[in-house]
């Protein structure tokens, strides 16, 4: 019969238990620990709303006063101005590709003996600097000829230098001139008086030739440049109206801002003094009467004259869609250069776009009205479907997170592009394929990169994979890869490289892992059966990981879009929703991110405004996304882990 | 207990004086043994006595463990020396299937389990696929258990089903011959007596070496019977002789449970 009486183990007794409030003790230092991070984490999440729910409200204030003193009416017109110069650009890109397209060997060689010329005048500067300065002393006696001399031959000394390559990186590479002219070159700016910024005449003669190769180019293009030109002129009347009533606009915003900070102040005053001191009390009331100094805005009165401007506003855009019209006539159908001919199919493209822009722009215009209230939703979607993250401006802040979540995601897709080749394969190579040997190695120098601080990376990307890419993408035999010569160092390109190196470590880890906790016993079957080892790897092992595989990089993947250095440094920080029109080659244009504007502004902001609580929502958006991502990621890893048995 | 068992022994895999090691450490010390087409041998002899080792030698298995080779002697297949650094594993291994001791279905569905050694060889035809995933299911008596859910995972059938599963999947790619470590040891005595079963039917068409540690299994279903002790072969003979009247001291010793 079991003792079902709950009494103590009489003390003393060999199995009464001893130390028992030692393991309640550690007991309660690790449950605490614990409890602790979690309230910790907890807190975080409170602040983080906190900070950032105050935004939306505060947002449709600002938007509210954004309409009533006009700026919204004045951005529907200025909206067609910046769609019109966009277009006019694309004319003109198109344009220039095309004049230029049959100038290339005039350019290279221009540029190349520009290189020329650069590095000479480097190499011979500290002489050449030293002359100028003394003979050009109009205070101090003329210099001696002695003196003249020795810096002449300084400068002559340096000069035989640089032309024998012996300093710095050594002559420049000249592929496009022949031997002769580069001689011609060198003997010209050694004849050079040593105090002469002159260009030596065969540069003036490759300028020249450029030049007149230009305007042969550009002769039969002569009806194009005129479209052009036209089309860019069918915009001055908007130009000139948009310019003029933004400033009326501007002031009266002006005007109610400021009437509205001094009314807070007189409040804030008024509440000082109901709890001041008697003696306090009377300069209090004497600031409470100073404190507003301007009127009341009248918005419908300051409106008035703007919106009496609308049948100039109509005949303006009627200008602009004529010019539109107009130059689609006239454009040629196709142009021999590939680059241009692509601006000119992008142009064609974003006609009937535009047209439509420019037709509905009155009716917008007839219809706006200042007292229509800003909802909520309405501010709650234009932040998140925004195109547009403009700050620190006179005009309007105006807070869409598209561009920089078009941005993250963008440059996240390059980093798993690159990352998930690298590190799954790593993984397939080091589990299955690799000897011990390599194995011992492989795995830690993986591993070592996560070791590289991303600052380090962020270095690393602006000095040296920026630079490189920007050269190699100018040589002439890449030219056909989209996007290629890249206008901007820094881009999305190179901070998804770098982010992709920063993810191959966890991608590597967690996939090997993966692989390796397949049973072996399934690769033992699929040997037993004849499979090849390639077989067997791609046909059992991998669909058998996939879970994992997947786990892993999606724990990449949150990685790369959480981290904010590498992109603040690399990314170019351009605020703008890239060009897609570039195809493939879109990846080479900077863009800013989540995580980087946050880094950028959050130490400029004032402390509580609403910039930064606009911050703050973006903080938060991103802390949604990263939970999002590694929840599912956890959910494909526990599955795994079942499917394993 | 097989009586019929008169057949003209065409030998189908003949061991002479096989060594293996597992790195330094000898676990075969000379064996030689000549297994007969069409006939099923089985392998017993206490734990550690090596016959796993020398099954897995058969399709060359043991490849996969690092510093495990056969240090002397030979195995021949077909007549030729299956022990060859230069030998192609895959198509022996196409030609010597194997059953192991726990089942492995692949986590795949039932169908795809036992198509996927024919498409390894090469085949894709949709319709000749079917047949023969059919034709193997049929063959170890699964087909009317499965034909309704080929598409889900194997691991949803019961084990027993799961080793004939594994063993249609063996069968499918069609060797000659069927290697089984101990493929009932996991199982009760139903399906124990299924797979027996099986064995029996499948020895018209291939050559069958099993591995067990059930004496009344090898009586049971054995044409031939190998023990062995210490890496060393003791006895070698025909089934039903070698349990009714052992030539050797130590074979009688160990089927009477005086050992092992
Ligand atoms: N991978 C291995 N590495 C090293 N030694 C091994 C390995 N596998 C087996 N051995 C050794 O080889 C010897 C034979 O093992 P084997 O597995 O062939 O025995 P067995 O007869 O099949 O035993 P059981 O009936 O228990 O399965 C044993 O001494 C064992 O310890
Ligand atoms: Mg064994």
């Amino acid at each position: 019969m079991p003792d079902t009486s709950h009494n103590p183990v009489p003390s003393g007794h060999p199995f009464c238990r001893r130390g028992r409030s030692t393991e309640g003790l550690i007991k309660a230092f690790f449950g605490g620990n614990a409890a602790l991070t979690i309230v910790i984490l907890v807190l975080i999440i409170l602040f983080l709303l906190r900070e950032g729910v105050g935004f939306f409200p505060e947002y449709r204030t600002e938007l509210q006063n954004f309409r009533k003193s006009g700026l919204e009416f004045v951005d529907i017109a200025r909206k067609d101005l910046t769609a019109h110069e966009q277009m006019g650009s694309l004319l003109n890109r198109a344009y220039f590709a095309q004049v230029n397209s049959n100038c290339r060997e005039e350019m290279q060689r221009l540029e190349e003996a520009t290189a020329i010329v650069n590095y000479l005048g480097e190499a011979t500067a500290p002489a050449h600097d030293a002359l100028v300065q003394v003979t050009d002393a109009e205070s101090n006696s003329p210099p001696t000829p002695e003196l003249l001399q020795k810096l002449s031959a300084q400068y002559r000394k340096r000069l035989a230098d640089a032309l024998s390559g012996r300093l710095g990186k050594g002559f420049p590479p000249t592929p496009h001139l022949s031997r002769t002219e580069q001689q011609l070159l060198c003997d010209q700016i050694a004849a050079r008086d040593p105090l002469s910024t002159d260009d030596p005449a065969f540069a003036n003669e490759l300028q020249a030739s450029l030049a007149a190769k230009r305007e042969l180019s550009a002769a039969p293009l002569i009806a194009f440049r005129d479209a052009i030109d036209a089309f860019q002129s069918s915009s001055s009347a908007l130009d000139v109206l948009v310019s003029e009533t933004s400033d009326t606009v501007k002031a009266t915003k002006e005007a109610a801002v400021l009437h509205g900070i001094q009314v807070r102040k007189r409040q804030t005053l008024l509440d000082a003094a109901r709890t001041a001191k008697p003696d306090l009390r009377s300069q209090l009331e004497a600031d409470i009467a100073a404190a507003v100094t301007t009127e009341p805005v009248d918005f419908t009165a300051a409106m008035a004259p703007v919106l009496a401007r609308i049948p100039q506003f109509k005949e303006a855009n009627a200008a602009m869609s004529a010019g539109l019209t107009e130059v689609s006539e006239k454009l040629p159908l196709s142009l021999s250069d590939e680059k241009a001919d692509r601006y000119l199919k992008a142009f064609r493209a974003a006609t009937p776009a535009m047209a439509a822009e420019t037709a509905d722009t009155v009716g917008l215009l007839e219809g706006w009205r200042a007292d229509v209230p800003v909802g909520i939703g309405m501010t709650i979607s234009g932040f998140i479907s925004g195109r547009d993250w403009i700050t620190g401006g006179e005009w309007q802040d105006i807070y869409g997170i598209l561009p920089l979540f078009i941005g993250s995601l963008m440059i996240s897709i390059i980093a798993l592009a690159i990352a998930i080749p690298f590190g799954v394969g790593a993984a397939i190579y080091t589990n299955q394929l690799a000897g011990p040997r390599q194995q011992r190695f492989v795995k830690p120098t993986i591993e070592f990169l996560q070791a590289i601080p991303s600052v380090v990376l962020g270095f690393v990307g602006i000095a040296v994979l920026g630079t490189l890419l920007q050269e190699v993408s100018t040589l002439d035999s890449l030219s056909w890869i989209p996007g290629f010569p890249i206008q901007q160092r820094l881009n999305m390109f190179t901070a998804g490289c770098l982010l992709g190196l920063m993810a191959i470590p966890t991608i590597f880890t967690l996939s090997e892992d993966a692989i390796n906790n397949v049973p072996a016993a399934f690769a033992e079957a699929s040997d037993a059966l004849g499979a090849s080892k390639l077989q067997t790897i791609f046909r059992v092992i991998v669909p058998a990981a996939i879970s994992g595989i997947l786990a892993a990089v999606l724990l990449g993947l949150g990685r790369v879009i959480g981290e904010t250095m590498v992109v603040l440094l690399v990314a170019g920080n351009r605020i703008q929703i890239p060009d897609f029109t570039d195809g493939i080659g879109t990846v080479f244009q900077p863009a800013h991110t989540l995580t980087g504007i946050i880094a950028q502004e959050l130490g400029e902001v004032p402390f509580g405004s609403v910039h930064y609580r606009a911050l703050f929502v973006v903080g938060i958006l991103l802390f949604v996304i990263v939970l999002a991502i590694n929840w599912t990621a956890q959910r494909l890893l526990r599955r795994f882990r079942i499917s394993q048995h | 207990m097989v009586s019929d068992s008169v057949q003209p022994a065409i030998p189908a895999i003949e061991i002479e004086n096989l060594r293996f090691s597992y790195g330094t450490k000898e676990v075969i010390h000379g064996v030689s043994l000549s297994i007969p087409a069409n006939q099923i041998t089985a392998f017993i002899g206490p734990s550690g006595c090596g016959k796993s080792t020398l099954l897995r030698c058969l399709n060359r298995i043991n490849d996969r463990i690092p510093g495990a080779a056969i240090t002397g002697g030979s195995i021949r297949i077909g007549g030729i020396d299956i022990s060859r650094p230069d030998l192609d594993l895959q198509v022996l291994r196409r030609r010597v299937g194997m059953v192991f001791q726990k089942w492995n279905p692949f986590p795949k569905s039932i169908y795809d389990n036992i198509a996927y050694g024919l498409r390894i060889h090469g085949e894709t035809n949709r319709k000749a696929l079917d047949e023969k995933v059919e034709h193997s299911l049929r063959v170890v008596a699964l087909w009317d258990d499965v034909k309704d859910r080929l598409k889900t995972s194997a691991f949803g059938l019961s084990g027993g089903q799961q080793q004939r599963l594994c063993i249609a999947r063996t069968i499918a790619a069609k060797p000659d011959i069927i290697l089984l470590d101990e493929p009932c040891s996991a199982l009760d005595p139903l399906s124990t007596l299924k797979v027996e079963e099986l064995l029996l039917e499948l020895r018209n068409d291939y050559t069958i070496v099993i591995v067990t540690h059930n004496l009344a299994q090898a009586s049971r279903c054995s044409d031939q019977t190998a023990l062995f002790y210490l890496g060393e072969l003791i006895e070698y003979g025909n089934t039903s002789q070698m349990f009714q009247a052992p030539r050797e001291k130590r074979t009688e010793d160990y089927i009477t449970g005086a050992f092992g």
